[in-house]
């Protein structure tokens, strides 16, 4: 009973917010908005006992990445934005698009099969806590795309400076 | 008992939100986050999979997607700034020129 | 058994929020019930008997900021990293820490780059 009660409220809510995100004029409502989504989201995968992934979600997603939406909001100028139409004329055509990737995600679930059991049980992530767990992974299995990650992040780093950095005229 | 379905059409219900912020808004800042909602909505059905399957591979790549969208973030808004700093408006149907 | 997990060790978080919530909301209402609410026009001034404001509220922000805040971004992302990393230390040991220097020298290069493009100048 309790689970599906909790499920019940975090889809609710997140179906809610995620609506408010893409349906405020003003772009820093919708940030703050998805501030809001991003804590139901990481409330949810604590009960997908993801509780690392929880973590980064709120230290990444909210406590970064939405501060770099922000700050962009409030560097452009948003007085026009305000006056102009919201969504464009054709946004039936939109809804259509949408409805059907839905229509074909949920079709394509029903036959959708499980794959067999692996070894992270709950009682296993407990033992060894989810930290370590995900840690002994990470840095043994995936330790090529470790490395490729902070490949990407270099790019972003050099990739935004360039963009963003105003040209220096002598 | 929530059965995984639910979970998988929940994420469904939220990409489509997302796809459908991205193609309607003209705001190119709120299209920017329709994209980073429909990211969420894959990490959803990638960590209730992942827990279903008792295997946490799964959530090793929702690490990795959580690494690129900050790296994404960083890129796109700063393309943003550049557009906004030549055209002064981040309405998108008013970036019809290729020249900058 | 996946589907009927409960995050038991999360409860206090849960009875906290609540009363976080419960504790921020009825203080408002409350205060805002029993209030007085006499207005004149130079109480809802922004700055009660100071100068006017000038100009608009919305002031553009500098580029600078959005730089500083993306390479907030980067290395919070590189100190998640870090996190599992120094939990399975002991496990992995040296390998752990050759990889990790790899990835750590990675960036220091875009740091480096990010210094000698002087983002971290104010002025």
């Amino acid at each position: 009973m309790l689970p599906e009660l909790f499920f019940g409220y975090y889809a609710a809510m997140i179906v809610f917010l995620s609506v408010l995100v893409i349906t405020r004029k003003n772009p820093v409502h919708s940030v703050m908005w998805m501030l809001l989504l991003f804590f139901h989201i990481a409330g949810l995968y604590l009960f997908l006992n993801a509780e690392f992934i929880a973590a980064i979600q709120v230290i990444v997603y909210a406590g970064a990445i939405l501060v770099l939406f922000l700050f962009v909001v409030l560097l452009l100028n948003l007085r026009e934005e305000l006056q102009t139409a919201k969504f464009i004329r054709s946004w039936p055509a939109g809804l259509l698009i949408s409805g059907g990737i839905i229509v074909a995600i949920i079709s394509a679930l029903r036959s959708f099969v499980l794959a067999p059991q692996g070894m992270h049980t709950i009682e296993f992530i407990k033992r060894e806590t989810h930290t370590k767990a995900l840690g002994t992974i990470l840095y043994t299995e995936y330790l090529f795309p470790f490395e490729i990650a902070s490949l990407v992040l270099l790019v972003a780093i050099i990739g935004a400076i360039v963009l963003a950095k105003k040209k220096t005229r002598s | 008992m929530v059965p995984l379905n639910w979970y998988l059409v929940l994420s469904a219900i939220v990409f489509m939100i997302g796809v459908f912020g991205f193609l309607t808004r003209r705001n190119i800042i709120i299209m920017f986050m329709s994209i980073e909602v429909m990211l969420n909505a894959v990490n959803i059905s990638l960590v209730s999979l992942s827990h279903y399957m008792q295997d946490m591979r799964g959530q090793i790549l929702v690490f990795f997607i959580i690494t690129v969208a900050a790296a994404e973030a960083a890129i796109g808004l700063a393309i943003i700034i550049a557009l906004f700093r030549n055209k002064s408006t981040v309405h998108v149907d008013e970036m019809s020129e290729m020249k900058g | 058994m996946p589907g009927t997990y409960l995050p038991s060790d999360y409860l206090p978080i849960l009875v906290f929020l609540m009363v976080a919530t419960a504790f921020g909301m009825g203080a408002l209402l409350i205060g805002s019930i029993l209030r007085l609410r006499r207005p004149y026009p130079e109480k809802l001034m922004p700055y009660e008997s100071g100068n006017p404001p000038v100009g608009e509220p919305r002031q553009r922000f500098s580029v600078k900021f959005y730089i500083i805040a993306m390479l907030f971004v980067v290395f919070d992302v590189e100190t998640v990293f870090l996190y599992p990393w120094a939990v399975v230390f002991d496990k992995i040991g040296l390998y752990a820490f050759i990889e990790m220097i790899i990835f750590i020298v990675i960036l220091l290069v875009g740091y480096v780059y990010a210094w000698r493009k002087e983002a971290f100048k104010w002025d």
